[in-house]
């Protein structure tokens, strides 16, 4: 159905040009993205997984993707004493983006679900400053919902998730080599 | 009343969801499964897919969710009022290209046209051997259909951003900005009740750039112009779909085409040369 031009404009309303470098939103807090990915868990037992060089060396050559860093935190949803499956956090750094992520893995390795916490998009290597790593820190969704300010409505190309994708591999893998139980 | 926004990653982009509403969080659960289902039915680079399947069956009618009838009819239909600028059957040339992936099966022809879908109720048919490819219409579908589950759970407002084919609805305005070439965004407008979509035309021999992998052909006497194209509809499907319209037209057309099928072109996306 065609419309007239002027009936556009009650749809894409005149916005004065706010100054907004940074889009970035914060989803959800670790305690929450864990609530959600298991709803059923009643506790989270936290632990740190520590790899060395040749294990790091074998989740690359199982993942395909490197592993950035040394260690990895990784938390146990429990009810009852029995696991109902696990949870981690991980951060992607790339060129255009710096996401942190949740991801909830069964005991026998699927994939339960997959939440981004925080979401920062922008360009050249602001996302690598040290001003970019106070995500999640105790916010509430209540606290940075406002729609005017910092949030992603962002049209233009299309980005990949793919580095999310990436990682989410990654932590199948960390799961199969050193959670899953023989 | 609550309001409620998250993102998951779907679509082969980043999704965001947000509602308002008594029951925001279950809306949001429904709004994420529709966006899971779309995806399910229509990626192409999944080979279980139906889309996959139907590009496969090798002419042969196969039994489709009627949500991928309704797709391809309004596809073929956009093929046909457009001229064959829109065109969801270059999926042989995009996979030459090496663009998606190859599943197998008999050498495609890299482009076909409308009439090589056919739809019944519940099934759909290719008449020749053609690749078709949804991904930008299928993404705005999707972001359609979620809107519609939105409503559905109760939510009384809110949006949904499928890596840019974002849609409004409800008594809310969403400021959205254009992400530029150069990184910089340029504020559109406040988005009400509406859609707006965008794709991006690389320069020729530009190097690819594997975070933005969105790809576009058109026909060879309409080659898209290198720019950012974005347009506003009412529905997302529909904006996600003229972005290609309005890379491939003539630029005396341009405008006045997006408009005689339902869409405002926003900006002109073309790079200066």
């Amino acid at each position: 159905m065609a419309r007239s031009s002027h009936d556009w404009c009650l749809f894409l309303l005149p916005m004065a040009a706010v100054a907004s470098p940074v889009h970035a939103s914060d989803y959800l807090t670790v305690p929450q993205a864990q609530v959600l990915l298991f709803p059923a868990a009643k506790s989270f037992a936290e632990q740190t997984l520590k790899f060395d060089d040749a294990q790091r060396d074998r989740i690359k050559a199982a993942a395909g993707v490197r592993q950035r860093t040394g260690e990895q935190k990784v938390w146990r949803a429990e009810r009852d004493g029995q696991s109902l499956g696990w949870f981690m956090v991980d951060e992607v750094i790339g060129k255009h983006e710096f996401i942190t992520y949740a991801v909830a893995i069964s005991p026998d390795g699927q994939v339960l679900g997959v939440e981004i916490l925080s979401y920062r998009e922008t360009h050249g290597g602001q996302v690598r400053d040290a001003a970019w790593r106070r995500h999640f820190t105790g916010k509430t969704l209540a606290d940075h919902f406002k729609l005017d300010d910092d949030v992603p409505n962002i049209s233009g190309a299309t980005l990949s998730c793919r580095n999310v994708m990436d990682g989410v591999k990654r932590l199948l893998v960390v799961h199969k080599l050193f959670l899953a139980k023989a | 009343m609550h309001e409620l926004r998250r993102m998951r990653p779907l679509l082969g982009t980043f999704v965001e969801v947000g509602a308002r509403g008594p029951n925001a969080a279950q809306a949001l659960d429904a709004a994420f499964a529709c966006i899971a289902a779309a995806q399910d039915r229509w990626s192409f680079q999944d080979a279980g897919s139906e889309l996959s399947r139907l590009n496969a069956a090798g002419g042969e009618p196969l039994a489709v969710h009627p949500a991928t009838v309704r797709l391809l009819r309004l596809a073929a239909a956009l093929m046909r009022r457009s001229g064959g600028l829109f065109n969801c059957t270059v999926g042989g040339a995009l996979v030459q290209q090496g663009v998606l992936p190859d599943h197998g099966g008999p050498p495609a022809l890299p482009r076909g046209c409308a009439e090589d879908i056919e739809t019944g109720r519940r099934w759909a048919r290719l008449g020749r051997p053609v690749r078709v490819t949804l991904d930008g219409i299928a993404k705005g579908m999707a972001v359609d259909e979620a809107v519609v589950a939105l409503r559905q759970s109760g939510a009384t407002a809110g949006w949904i951003n499928a890596g840019g084919d974002l849609r409004v609805f409800g008594d809310m305005v969403l400021p959205v900005h254009r992400r530029e070439d150069d990184g910089h965004m340029t504020p559109l407008g406040a988005l009400r009740d509406a859609a707006v979509a965008s794709s991006r035309v690389p320069s020729p021999g530009e190097a690819s750039d594997p975070a933005f992998p969105g790809c576009l052909i058109g026909p060879p006497e309409h080659p898209p112009r290198p720019g950012i194209w974005t347009v506003l509809a009412r529905t997302a499907w529909r904006a996600d779909a003229l972005t290609k319209v309005a890379a491939c037209a003539a630029p005396a057309d341009r405008e006045a085409l997006v408009a005689s099928l339902g869409g405002r072109l926003l900006m002109q996306g073309e790079h200066a040369t």
